[in-house]
């Protein structure tokens, strides 16, 4: 059963996932922080993350990406904000700054997110 | 009147477009370079300057009317006096010397003499308090003026033969330097540090540090790097916000001077880091003599090659910096402002969302720091993010560099680490006797004795660098009214509150000053103050009441002195 660590601090938004995730088997981590999705990473070792881009800093999900490429290059990040929305901002993923192995906006259809969740599992 | 010829004006702007480009953010230097050919800017000039530019004449007398330094109506004399009216050249006597300008000439602030010599005019800061009272005449600075030095000075120009206190360079008044202005860091060091590691290793190094910008505003360094640095854009810029225009600061005219190299390196890591090509160095109108100097220091790093393309010989690091004079509106200070101001329009700010970081300069990601922030970047890179984050408090990390002024023994730039306690710096420039310290400029909060226990930070007073002591004698009444009048003159006019609230509180302090204001009109003052700081939307407007709020509050006896009895 693959793990899915979700670093987001958006409650609702981590329920429905999960939710989501466990109703289609998946094994999942829950971190509200970059400091406690850090921790529960190098604690549980997931086979994916799904990482918001916003959350005490405007930066966390960036920096978090850069953190965990360095520590494990193999794992995939599925980039999941609405940053776009909020601030107008325009991010894509690019291996130096974003190094994230996908990008999406919020709100998603779950059947996207678990077909790009299997995609990235390579399943 | 004179006869403008309308083909020769033609051939100088299709010149100055060779020189600044042909879109609308070379407007800005368009006109300014217009303005020094014919004194200032007639109707036929901006309407072929509009023409030229594609744009409608009436955008183009929008801008120019927006900024002071720019005159539309009248032609300037020859020599523009404009003696500096903050408060700190106030305490130091600038009403006697305004007094002697007027008589010497025979015309009140704000006229041109008859013969077209001379222009008289207030200005916000000269960015001279620690040598107050100062005044410009065109591009040349005068320090200490007395009314005696002023009638010499008038003699001078009267025999065009006018000297400067400061032929090349205004001399350096550091008192105090710690480890941001006395180190042992070689110009480009830090560059060739930065082109060895990854972007990313470079925002976290700064990130790691703690620093954060030392404008005042206090957003993490890092964060403005790395949302600009992932943001999608092809052409980013790296502006440095040299628009010291708060009261009583003085300390970037210092650092631009003296620690050029490594504002410049700051400059250009950051480009590195956020993947920019192109740089701006925003210098406010009142520095324009600075400006040959740094670009003398621009055109020496290009040939050193550490501007221009492949930097040090880093394949596809490519980045220049352009000088972009401001013309004398303190609101530029406002990064979004600052970067309309760069695009050619009224310096206005702009709404927020969306942030500089990705719709900046022309809709292009923008990062935009202030002169010592890049600075402290350099040093950081080089010497790494302890050697910063040991100096500060929890959420203040490393040193500041302060300009203090006003009523002290030893007026000057000081290095103090942030936390650092009221009375603490007091003893340090000698104003023990102090009644008020006016912390953070116009903007900031003006505190008395009972509060000199508290510290210069982020998370309890913060600032921007600019400290204003008010011996015993100082009436606090007059230092609100200084700056209201500042904030009066400088408010860019976009939102009610602010355009038409400060005026009323400048009339609430003349009421007080003349024992007319009752405590139910001044309870009213400050419920509009609420309103203007909640209104407003930009620094400026939101932190226009608070000298007028923390004088109101703590100088009570002062203040309320003069009000009569409550109705």
């Amino acid at each position: 059963m693959a793990k899915i660590l979700i670093v987001d601090d958006d409650e609702d938004f981590v329920s429905a996932v999960n939710l989501l995730l466990k109703s289609n088997g998946f094994d999942v981590a829950i971190a509200n922080s970059r400091q406690e999705g850090m921790e529960i990473f190098d604690k549980d070792n997931p086979d994916l993350v799904l990482l918001d881009v916003m959350m005490d800093e405007p930066d966390d999900g960036f920096v978090m990406a850069q953190s965990l490429k360095k520590k494990a290059k193999n794992i995939p990040i599925l980039m999941l904000t609405n940053v776009g929305q909020v601030t107008g901002m325009d991010f894509d993923k690019d291996s130096e700054m974003v190094p994230v192995d996908d990008f999406e906006q919020k709100p998603i259809m779950p059947n996207i997110l678990l077909e790009k969740i299997n995609q990235l599992l390579g399943k | 009147m004179q006869i403008i010829d309308r083909q020769k004006v033609n051939e100088q702007i299709r010149d100055l477009k060779k020189k600044y480009g042909d879109d609308r953010s070379a407007l800005m230097p368009i006109l300014q370079d217009l303005q020094e050919i014919y004194e200032y800017l007639p109707d036929v000039v901006m309407q072929e300057t509009a023409h030229s530019l594609g744009i409608h004449p009436v955008e183009v007398e929008g801008v120019a009317s927006f900024y002071s330094f720019l005159r539309t109506k009248e032609k300037q004399g020859k020599y523009v006096i404009r003696l500096c009216r903050t408060i700190s050249c106030d305490l130091a006597g600038k009403s006697n010397v305004a007094r002697q300008l007027e008589n010497e000439m025979g015309i009140k602030f704000g006229e041109t003499t008859k013969d077209g010599k001379f222009t008289l005019e207030y200005t916000n800061c000269l960015g001279m308090c620690d040598r107050g009272p100062a005044l410009m005449i065109n591009d040349r600075l005068f320090a200490k003026v007395d009314p005696e030095k002023a009638s010499q000075i008038i003699a001078d120009c009267r025999r065009d033969f006018l000297k400067s206190d400061f032929p090349k360079v205004v001399p350096s008044d550091v008192k105090k330097a710690g480890p941001i202005l006395d180190h042992d860091l070689k110009p480009a060091e830090a560059i060739k540090k930065a082109l060895s590691m990854s972007r990313s290793e470079i925002i976290n190094t700064i990130r790691e540090s703690g620093l954060k910008g030392r404008g005042g505003a206090g957003f993490p360094t890092a964060v403005k790097w790395q949302l600009a640095g992932a943001a999608k854009g092809k052409n980013k810029y790296v502006v440095c916000n040299a628009d010291e225009g708060e009261p009583g600061t003085f300390k970037d005219r210092m650092l631009l001077y003296e620690h050029t190299d490594f504002l410049l390196d700051g400059m250009t890591i950051g480009a590195y880091a956020i993947g920019a090509s192109k740089g701006f160095i925003y210098l406010r109108g009142e520095y324009l003599y600075m400006k040959k100097y740094l670009e003398e220091a621009l055109e020496n790093r290009r040939s050193e090659h550490l501007l221009g393309k492949n930097i040090l010989g880093k394949d596809g690091f490519n980045f220049d910096i352009r000088i972009r004079m401001g013309a004398g509106a303190y609101v530029c200070g406002e990064e979004t402002a600052l970067i309309e101001s760069l695009e050619g329009y009224r310096g206005e700010p702009r709404n927020r969302p969306p942030f500089p970081v990705d719709t900046g300069f022309q809709g292009n990601p923008t990062i935009v720091n202030n002169v010592e922030t890049f600075i402290d970047s350099a040093l950081i890179i080089v010497k790494g993010s302890e050697w910063f984050n040991i100096h500060g408090t929890e959420k203040s990390k490393g040193m500041k560099i302060f300009s203090i002024s006003g009523d002290c023994e030893r007026p000057g730039i000081y290095e103090f680490p942030f936390g650092i306690k009221v009375s603490e710096l007091l003893k340090e420039v000698g104003g023990e006797d102090t009644k008020a310290v006016q912390i953070g400029g116009a903007s900031g909060h003006c505190i008395s004795q009972k509060d000199f226990n508290r510290t210069i930070a982020f998370e309890d007073i913060g600032s921007g660098g600019s400290i204003i002591v008010f011996g015993p004698d100082t009436d606090m009444l007059q230092v609100a009214r200084n700056f209201l009048e500042f904030f009066v003159e400088e408010s860019c006019g976009q939102c009610t509150p602010c355009r038409d609230g400060n005026p009323k509180l400048l009339g609430g302090i003349e009421m007080l000053e003349n024992g007319r204001c009752s405590f139910t009109y001044l309870n009213e003052l400050k419920k509009l103050c609420e309103t203007i700081q909640n209104a407003s939307k930009c620094g400026l407007g939101q932190s226009s009441p608070n000298a007028f709020l923390s004088i109101v509050d703590n100088f009570k006896p002062e203040i309320l002195g003069r009000v009569p009895e409550a109705d």
